[in-house]
């Protein structure tokens, strides 16, 4: 058994034996190769790089970072709505939404719409009214 | 005359009005909330009845018979010890996630009915909600001992009512059946009192009814 190649000019990987490493790079039609080590291959692409040697690689005077952005995960419960119409008669309902929301949901309409209580939402935080005991 | 009388008349009606105000008792208000078809209506009728001799509602097999919250104003409960209290008890709509109208057409309800059917109880659930935060002092929540208690719902509710502090009684309901495992349901809440009973059959309510006693009173 051969060796895997790498293209030295893209550094896509070919498998021992593959006829690219004969007609030329099949990304960037480049003709030179070098051997990986079977424990070396795919390397480059499963560990991450650092920017300084992104830099020293790229030969660009100037590099931009841009900083990933972390995706923000909505879970169910941090949605904005205390009530989902998934259509007509089928509704999904956000609880704790509910147990905290100002708002106060008078009537769920016939077109997937939903009509909220405005002067409830307007009224303080409601004191809890002191229990008397007797 | 006759214009004295009014005014007196007028005028009683208001003085009374206003000595309700100062003297009437703090009503103690029971949320009965739960699960749909845990049998909280039943327990609400049962209660009423027990003490009143009235029924506060319609009981059926269809999940979310109730749809608007129902109350039934000063009831008295009295104890072995001769403690009493005064409540209300309000029955609400069952509590759940997912409303889907497909789920009525199983009973044979027609489509049109089987929507407004969903819309009501959806809304019914928004005013439950709304009076847990508002207008509720205590609550018993109501399960069907024969299914499990880890359901989101009954976990998250409990957490809301926790969150509230209101005192609150499980209610293991339905041990006249043979499949009712009430200890799953204590295990599952051990920081609250847990009472099983058949609200069908009224077996164990006096225990529930100490037990309001001591919570609530």
């Amino acid at each position: 058994m051969g060796m895997p190649h790498k293209c030295t000019k893209c550094g896509r990987e070919y498998k021992a034996g593959s006829t690219e490493i004969l007609k030329g790079c099949a990304s960037c039609g480049g003709k030179k190769f070098l051997y990986v080590k079977e424990t070396e291959i795919n390397k480059d692409v499963l560990e991450e790089k650092s920017i300084s040697e992104i830099a020293d690689e790229s030969h660009e005077d100037i590099l931009e970072i841009i900083e990933p952005r972390k995706k923000e995960q909505v879970e169910m419960y941090d949605r904005v709505e205390t009530i989902r119409i998934v259509s007509p008669g089928t509704y999904e309902l956000n609880l704790e939404k509910m147990a905290q929301s100002d708002q106060r949901i008078v009537s769920v309409g016939k077109e997937g719409t939903y009509i909220i209580d405005l002067m409830s939402m307007a009224k303080d935080q409601p004191k809890k009214k002191k229990k008397v005991k007797k | 005359m006759r214009i004295f009388y009014q005014t007196y008349g007028k005028a009683k009606k208001k003085f009374s009005n206003f000595l309700n105000r100062f003297f009437k008792k703090k009503r103690t208000r029971i949320g009965i909330y739960g699960p749909p078809n845990a049998g909280k209506t039943t327990l609400a009728n049962r209660i009423a009845r027990d003490w009143t001799g009235d029924a506060v509602g319609p009981v059926s097999e269809i999940p979310h018979e109730t749809r608007r919250a129902r109350k039934k104003e000063d009831i008295i409960i009295s104890g072995a010890n001769g403690s009493t209290i005064m409540i209300d008890i309000v029955d609400t709509p069952g509590v759940t996630t997912k409303i889907d109208y497909h789920e009525f057409l199983e009973f044979g309800m027609e489509k049109d009915e089987a929507i407004i059917r969903a819309r009501e109880a959806t809304e019914g659930v928004a005013e439950a909600m709304h009076w847990l935060r508002e207008d509720i002092d205590g609550v018993i929540y109501m399960l069907d001992a024969t299914l499990d208690p880890f359901l989101q719902v009954n976990i998250m509710m409990i957490g809301i009512i926790e969150s509230r502090k209101l005192p609150v009684i499980i209610v293991a309901n339905k041990i006249d059946l043979t499949e009712a495992a009430p200890a799953r349901i204590r295990s599952a809440f051990p920081q609250h009192p847990v009472v099983a009973i058949s609200g069908l059959e009224g077996r164990n309510v006096e225990s529930l009814y100490e037990t309001m006693l001591e919570c609530f009173g």
